[in-house]
């Protein structure tokens, strides 16, 4: 049984702040993701879970344990890190077995957690091999297999996947799911790849310049995203993110920008009313747009012109030019429009989102 | 097939092409010398001697073996060699984990652990030599004077300067080695050193499980390094000591005989007496260090 809890939790370095206030609750069994570009202190902050940074103020627990005084052996993790890290003069068994030689356990005892390991991760094969002799998904499972034998009461683990090729990441990320449904151990998983923060994540933590920007499940990120940094951050493409002017007309609110003049999506209408005659940024993902038929309300359609069409097979993306902004859409793969052409587009009207242009949080 | 085999012989010439300034470097400035010095040890060549130089076999190398004055020259540079690289080692391994984290100050740390060894020898040597044999009296010049008294009224007298002299060598090869072993474990992803802090408290265990097996490599050329300079140590005994030896290395032993002997030969046999002795040294060493791996396919 154990959460992890952090409490206004500070990092300072010499004249970084890297960690701000972090308050976060890690329930039991959870597998939380801290996803950010780089620099936005998510590292820091899973270091300082580990033992590995000092805490410049606040408190972190594990289970009921604060563990800001406690050496970084005695807080029971176990950590994977990106480079693998394993030891290039001992053999992969040798470097499972290292936490366990270091802690005393038995031989006995050693021999069986490797064995199980080594037998959840496919690499008995491997067990005789030094490093040098496997290949990157490998060494990870090897890196994988050495937190595992440790039985910990919480997995960290330092962006584990980002050293390997795209096709192998994806692979060894749904077997990190599976571990997970399988061991059912706390874990913190720090990435900057939102798709693997989506994809892993029982709920996500944003971070950007030391905050905490959003914690969520990966939808409610996606869908009720806290601000315009989590709105562009979560989700590929990015969100397109035009500002507007809201105007009131014909007893309704429009946002409007040259080339651009749509209805306020009825969902946004009260909380758009104070902002009557100013200024907002309207995000609409590129997902969210399609081309206008028929049946698609005039009021939110509007026209734009291909800049560059991108067939990904699945699906196209067209790169349009609105007036003064360019918008990406993703369109179905039959879509037949081209280059230098003008095309209507519709967007779906309760998927749109307004940021205060200042605060830049959602309205 | 025939213009792959000549596309070959054109390959392995343009190698033999590449390869010639430095086979023609070693030639000369290795290969010649030595086979010049191994001719030599076999002769009674010498500048003071009449006539045509004879060639007389291994008797320099016979005469020496029955010199006790060459067994005390050999015993010292052994001892000199193994205790100098001991504390060499072990200081240089010192500094370079004092350096790797770090910590207000550092900056005029390693200044202070890099200059013994940045500056020229010579400058070092009288710097060094002043501080023990201080040009100016003072409290200081007396105090030290005393302890010269002391140690070579214990262990005889030249004991002071030959202690000097291991000192020197430890000051400044401790200082290399320092910066070498820095460089070294710059060199290791801080990850491993990490991973170890995880899973032990003792820095003492990690020191020996983690640190000292990933240095293997940059160890093993310090000690390698270490041995062959204070082997072949002419210069530092020579300057600290003007000349004045009671504690002959084989080195300086060599150098009477050649330069301010004119024997030619015995000298070279002497300098090469330490060659075998010195090989099977460096071979125990790196079978130590970077043993032969079975490689696995």
């Amino acid at each position: 049984m154990a959460q992890v809890m952090m409490k206004d939790l500070n990092k300072k370095y010499d004249e970084v702040h890297a960690v701000k206030d972090v308050n976060l609750h890690i329930r039991d069994k959870e597998f939380m993701v801290l996803v950010g570009p780089s620099g936005c202190g998510k590292s820091t902050t899973l270091r300082m879970v580990a033992g590995l940074e000092e805490i410049t103020s606040g408190e972190i627990s594990i289970g009921d344990r604060v563990v800001n005084d406690l050496p970084p052996k005695d807080r029971d993790i176990a950590m994977v890190f990106q480079n693998y890290a394993l030891y290039p003069h001992m053999t992969v068994y040798d470097n499972m077995a290292f936490g366990l030689k270091m802690r005393k356990f038995p031989k006995v005892e050693i021999q069986k957690r490797v064995q199980d390991a080594a037998e959840i991760l496919g690499i008995q094969e491997l067990l005789k091999r030094k490093p040098r002799q496997l290949s990157g998904g490998q060494r990870q499972r090897v890196a994988v297999g050495r937190a595992i034998v440790r039985h910990p009461q919480v997995f960290l683990f330092d962006e584990p996947l980002s050293n390997l090729d795209a096709k192998l990441r994806v692979q060894m990320r749904v077997e990190l799911k599976r571990l997970h449904e399988r061991l059912e151990t706390t874990a913190i998983y720090v990435t900057h790849d939102q798709v693997e923060a989506m994809t892993l994540g029982d709920r996500v933590v944003v971070m950007k310049d030391g905050w905490i920007q959003q914690v969520g499940e990966p939808l409610e990120l996606y869908g009720r995203p806290a601000n315009k940094f989590v709105a562009g951050f979560i989700g590929s493409p990015s969100m397109n993110f035009v500002d507007v002017k809201v105007a009131d007309a014909n007893g309704a609110l429009w946002a409007e920008t040259q080339g651009i003049r749509v209805k306020v999506p009825p969902i946004h209408t009260s909380r758009l009313v104070p902002y009557k005659g100013q200024q907002v940024t309207m995000g609409v993902r590129p997902e969210d747009l399609h081309p206008a038929s028929g049946s698609d309300p005039r009021e939110y359609c509007f026209d734009a012109v291909v800049d560059v069409v991108e067939p990904l097979g699945s699906e196209i993306l067209l790169d349009l030019r609105v007036g003064n902004n360019t918008i990406v859409a993703r369109v179905e793969p039959t879509n037949r429009v081209k280059v230098h052409e003008s095309t209507r587009l519709a967007l779906t009207p309760d998927r749109a989102h307004f940021f205060d242009l200042k605060t830049e949080l959602a309205i | 097939m025939r213009v792959a085999t000549t596309a070959r012989r054109r390959d392995i010439q343009v190698a033999y092409l590449l390869l010639a300034p430095t086979l023609l470097l070693l030639l000369t400035a290795l290969a010649y010398p030595v086979g010049w010095e191994v001719w030599t040890s076999l002769t009674d060549l010498s500048p003071l001697k009449d006539g045509p130089t004879a060639f007389v076999g291994l008797e320099n190398y016979r005469r020496f073996l029955a010199d006790p004055e060459f067994w005390r020259a050999a015993t010292v540079t052994v001892v000199y060699a193994a205790v100098t690289s001991v504390a060499k080692l072990s200081l240089g391994v010192g500094f370079a984990l004092l350096l790797a984290r770090p910590f207000r100050g550092r900056a005029l740390v390693f200044l202070a652990i890099f200059l013994p060894w940045a500056y020229p020898a010579s400058v070092s040597v009288i710097g060094w030599y002043w501080t023990l044999n201080p040009p100016i009296p003072t409290a200081y010049s007396v105090f030290m004077g005393n302890v010269k008294y002391a140690v070579d009224g214990v262990l005889g007298g030249g004991a002071w300067a030959f202690l000097s002299v291991t000192l020197f060598n430890i000051w400044r090869g401790s200082s290399f080695i320092g910066v070498f072993l820095l460089a070294g474990i710059n060199a290791v992803p801080p990850e491993l050193f990490e991973c170890a802090v995880l899973e032990s408290k003792s820095a003492w265990r990690r020191f020996w499980l983690v640190t000292v097996p990933l240095l293997k490599p940059f160890l093993a050329l310090a000690v390698f390094l270490s041995l062959t300079t204070a082997f072949a140590d002419l210069a530092n005994v020579w300057m600290l000591t003007a000349g004045r030896i009671v504690y002959p290395v084989v080195g300086t032993h060599a150098y009477w005989l050649a330069i301010r002997g004119g024997q030619f030969g015995p000298a070279s046999a002497l300098s090469l007496t330490l060659v075998p002795f010195l090989l099977a040294v460096l071979l125990i060493l790196f079978r130590m260090f970077d043993p032969p791996e079975k490689e696995r396919a």
